[in-house]
């Protein structure tokens, strides 16, 4: 191994996890387990839901708003964030 | 009985009215894509999607303060299985649009090694920001955003350090 | 009594195993993903799929590589999902033009975030070979990669790397130490 190969392998040696991450892990594994729904069954469960609970369609078109601007959000800032990294690298 | 009607038909063609500032005209790459993200909200739209927002969450909090006094956000978003699933043909045609004299682009920044390009564009009246647009392209990917109204291009990028993404250190842009 | 004996036996196994591959396990994840709470959201997952697994995993060994081959999974999956982080390709990445210096205290940081903005195979390609010391034939098994994908990945990235390096004035004849 040449002298980068050796710098690599100590830039990248194992490093510990947070303390107790293995006893968050022993927590959760004896936690009973949730099924997962599929993403689309969860959307059309929580229409039923809220139909049921009488809050009607003006709160579910707010949820699925509020869903909606915060992936729009968050697609426009990963972008920009994305291009001023470009600029500022390039500006170095 | 007749006025009353006339003033709910306004208000509704009013809570319809699309704010979109260029058109994407992308719909035809759905079909290509494994992938699609199509987002259309106008004012309204955002107002009551903020009004379900938890200023107690940090990027509910951030997203919220964003939206005050904007008038629409329009966002396209493709991901296909192999390139050359977009054509140069189909940003063109979008960048045609963009050189209206209210726009004027701000960043350029293409990287031959990877194939991608993207571009910011501001839209602004008055000496006032009006709307901002997006164009992020790479061999597998298409993104445009139209975000209309007075946007804070700082805003939106800090929020990129919320999504468990590095934030970069942006200086004062004149 | 048997069965509880079994359970029991499962559980302290369990525990065991988490103590013994955590440290590979986080340090895959977070040498990827360059993120201590996504590494740390991961891992927790893959020992998670570690748990319900547990009854089709045939010896420790065999634990030891499931649990690598799905961590390598998690964290790519994680890092796509993720709407992209602004990942500079490593030859885009532009050098400072600060005058060379005799070492760069900062090294390690600096490799770590040189392969950080490594396209996703590359990026892990490297990390099973220098933090888990994996050959190429056992990369390629894990990746479900053929060998010499792998072998291209690990030239191509260290000639980049030498590259940005050098630029930075460091090479290995300035390195003192």
């Amino acid at each position: 191994m040449d002298w980068l190969e050796q710098e690599l392998k100590a830039a990248l040696a194992r490093e510990d996890p947070p303390a107790d991450f293995a006893g968050r892990v022993m927590r959760r594994a004896e936690r009973p387990v949730v099924y997962q729904w599929p993403r689309w069954l969860a959307a059309a469960a929580a229409v039923v839901v809220l139909a049921g609970a009488g809050m009607g369609y003006r709160q579910y078109r707010g949820e699925m708003a509020k869903e909606q601007v915060m992936q729009a959000f968050k697609i426009a800032s990963v972008k920009v964030n994305r291009i001023q990294t470009h600029v500022l690298e390039v500006a170095r | 009985m007749k006025p009353f009607r006339a003033l709910v038909l306004a208000g509704c063609v009013a809570a319809l009215a699309n704010a979109q500032q260029f058109q994407f005209n992308l719909d035809h790459l759905a079909a290509k894509a494994s992938e699609t993200v199509d987002i259309s909200l106008n004012g309204s739209m955002l107002q009551l999607g903020a009004k379900f927002l938890d200023p107690k969450d940090p990027d509910q909090d951030k997203v919220k303060k964003l939206i005050g006094g904007l008038e629409g956000v329009y966002v396209k978003s493709f991901e296909f299985q192999k390139a050359g699933e977009w054509t140069p043909a189909d940003l063109e045609a979008i960048r045609k649009q963009l050189k209206a004299p209210e726009w004027s682009k701000i960043v350029g920044v293409k990287s031959t090694a990877e194939g991608e390009t993207d571009e910011i564009y501001l839209r602004s009246q008055n000496g006032k920001i009006t709307g901002v647009a997006i164009l992020a392209a790479e061999p597998k990917e298409l993104t445009v955003v139209n975000i209309a109204g007075p946007v804070d291009l700082d805003s939106l990028a800090e929020l990129g350090g919320h999504y468990h993404i590095p934030k970069v250190d942006v200086g004062k842009q004149k | 009594m048997i069965e509880l004996q079994e359970a029991r036996e499962t559980a302290l196994d369990f525990a065991e195993l988490v103590k013994e591959h955590q440290s590979m396990v986080f340090s895959v994840c977070w040498h990827f993903l360059h993120s201590r709470d996504q590494a740390e959201d991961v891992a927790q997952e893959v020992f998670l799929g570690l748990h319900r697994n547990l009854a089709s995993i045939q010896s420790a060994a065999h634990a030891g590589h499931w649990l690598r081959k799905v961590a390598v999974q998690r964290a790519i999956d994680a890092g796509r999902r993720r709407f992209r982080r602004p990942q500079v390709a490593l030859a885009d990445v532009a050098e400072p033009v600060a005058p060379a210096v005799e070492r760069d205290p900062m090294l390690g940081e600096t490799l770590r975030r040189l392969i950080a903005t490594l396209p996703e195979a590359p990026r892990m390609v490297m990390i099973l070979r220098y933090q888990e010391d994996l050959d190429p034939a056992e990369i390629g098994q894990v990746m479900d990669m053929p060998v010499a994908t792998v072998k291209s990945h690990l030239q191509r990235s260290l000639a980049l790397l030498r590259e940005k390096l050098a630029r930075r004035g460091l090479r290995e004849d300035k390195w003192t130490g």
